[in-house]
């Protein structure tokens, strides 16, 4: 993961960064990051993040992802393929359905009380959406506490937030787009250079 | 000057130790038995301390250091948002703890932010209840500087602050230990618990030098006379919370209502006068809980010498 850190006080600049890198640890987020800016100008004040995840898997059907799927009298009875997957898909179950007519059998069976296969089939997940709630979370979690002011720009893969206490200046505004958009057409990085970029340092 | 100590051994023949303290004329602060294990915190005078240690040898125990025991420290941050809590605020009060002091952790309603961080007059008047506090501010030199001195500059105890970037002075405050600031993590690295010792270092200074400031004009009794003299009234014993009775340097925190409790402790006898004649007791804001601040001998013989006056001219 790449992160670089300007601004005019450098001992609050290097904190910044190995922050970020701990709340990312905590998450359970760092591979997920590719590439992370921030500017902090505690004078201005300013705090200007901009994040770059890697590219969030695409949305997939239950079909999709488990290998049997099918009734057992009224309950629907599946085995999950795709182990990544399971987190998400039974988060979502829960959500839906109630964890009382989510029986998990094994690691990967699971059993839905009283929903029909039809009506599974057509559910997706959206890995993506996931992702960038828990980035905002990552986000929140580091911007100074008092910044409230904020200015989000958002786009698939990059999420710039530009945070300040009172007003937020015009051209606060214009270095957050500049920002997004050096975020969003920068040359991806590869996780092995980014690994090797970090022992480097 | 008091010394406090902590004797930590066993509990056979533990009375000759007791016996000893009274005769030195030093008080017994707390006393913790597990099963055969006993630790006693003691307050001796300052030149007794080799018979206190000839008399642990004897006994096989062995004598710690607490100098910060008999005090109740603030640890204040800017909010009780996650972005101070609970790193490194709960770092810096259990490591304080470690060396006898009772510490608070608390967080300013609105002390986020850098124009906006503010501290109200109740939670000043809060904090000034304390023997000292230690602010607990962030990583940006600039905003400590020129905004965040505002949350202590008129708190009437001493005030020691922790922040991260070094700076070579801060007023307003009687300490300053630079590397801490913000964190997310425990602080358990060598180097971070060498800045906890810091810290306590620096609050361990202030205290000292606090209660050097009482002993140039001193208190009438010792807070622990007191407390031993109190804790055995009816409503400290049913007070149900943790240390029904804190010492501070000048005086006493019982966490018992002051309402229903003030008149009976105004009214304990300390040689030959009333507690309410030697002290100040007043509600704390810390709900439910009353304190007591102790008059200097001075100031018990100018009260006196107003009352005769009084009681002269009406005759």
């Amino acid at each position: 993961m790449n992160i670089k850190v300007e601004g005019t006080e450098q001992y609050g600049n290097e904190v910044y960064a190995k922050l970020f890198e701990r709340i990312l640890i905590d998450l359970g987020l760092t591979n997920r990051v590719e590439a992370a800016r921030m500017i902090i100008k505690p004078e201005a004040p300013l705090f200007l993040v901009s994040i770059r995840t890697r590219q969030a898997r695409s949305t997939v059907k239950i079909k999709e992802i488990t290998s049997t799927l099918e009734q057992r009298g009224s309950d629907s009875y599946m085995v999950i393929a795709e182990e990544s997957y399971a987190p998400a898909l039974l988060a979502m179950l829960w959500k839906r359905y109630g964890r009382e007519r989510i029986e998990q059998i094994t690691r990967l069976e699971l059993l839905v009380k009283g929903i029909k296969v039809a009506e599974l089939e057509g559910l997706e997940l959206n890995p993506g959406h996931e992702l960038k709630k828990d980035m905002l979370d990552a986000v929140w979690r580091l911007l100074p506490e008092g910044f409230k002011v904020r200015h989000n720009l958002f786009s698939d893969t990059v999420l710039t937030i530009a945070a300040t206490e009172h007003v937020m200046e015009p051209e606060w505004i214009v270095l957050a787009e500049k920002v997004h958009h050096e975020m969003e057409t920068a040359p991806p990085v590869e996780p092995e250079e980014a690994e090797k970029e970090e022992e480097d340092v | 000057m008091y010394e406090v100590l902590m004797f930590d051994g066993g509990v056979y023949r533990i009375n000759e130790l007791y016996e000893l303290i009274e005769d030195i004329g030093g008080f017994v602060i707390q006393k913790t038995t597990i099963q055969v294990m006993i630790t006693v915190t003691m307050a001796i005078p300052q030149e007794d301390r080799p018979i206190i240690e000839a008399k642990t040898v004897e006994l096989g125990a062995k004598l710690v250091d607490v100098p910060l025991a008999g005090t109740e420290i603030a640890v204040v941050a800017p909010t009780l948002g996650r972005h101070h809590m609970p790193h490194p605020v709960c770092d810096i009060a259990e490591h304080l703890r470690k060396y006898g002091a009772i510490t608070v952790v608390m967080g300013l309603a609105r002390g986020k932010g850098r124009g906006t961080a503010q501290i109200t007059a109740d939670e000043k008047a809060f904090i000034e209840e304390y023997d000292a506090a230690v602010f607990v501010l962030g990583n940006f030199a600039d905003c400590i500087m020129k905004e965040k001195i505002r949350l202590f500059e008129s708190i009437d105890i001493p005030v020691a602050v922790a922040c991260g970037p070094e700076i070579t002075g801060l007023p307003n405050c009687e300490a300053l230990v630079c590397g801490i600031g913000r964190k997310v993590e425990r602080m358990r690295r060598g180097e971070e618990i060498a800045k906890l010792e810091e810290t306590a270092k620096a609050v361990q200074e202030i205290i000292t030098a606090r209660r050097r400031e009482v002993d140039e004009d001193p208190l009438f009794v010792h807070p622990a006379e007191i407390k031993q003299r109190i804790e055995e009234l009816e409503p400290v014993k049913q007070s149900l919370r943790p240390a029904p009775i804190v010492l501070h340097v000048d005086g006493l925190r019982v966490k018992v209502p002051f309402d229903s409790a003030h008149e009976q402790l105004a009214n304990v006898d300390i040689y030959g006068r009333k507690l309410g004649e030697v002290t100040t007791i007043s509600p704390s804001r810390l709900g439910g809980s009353t304190m007591i601040r102790i008059l200097t001998k001075a100031q018990v013989a100018s009260r006196e010498a107003q009352d005769a006056g009084h009681q002269g001219s009406q005759s």
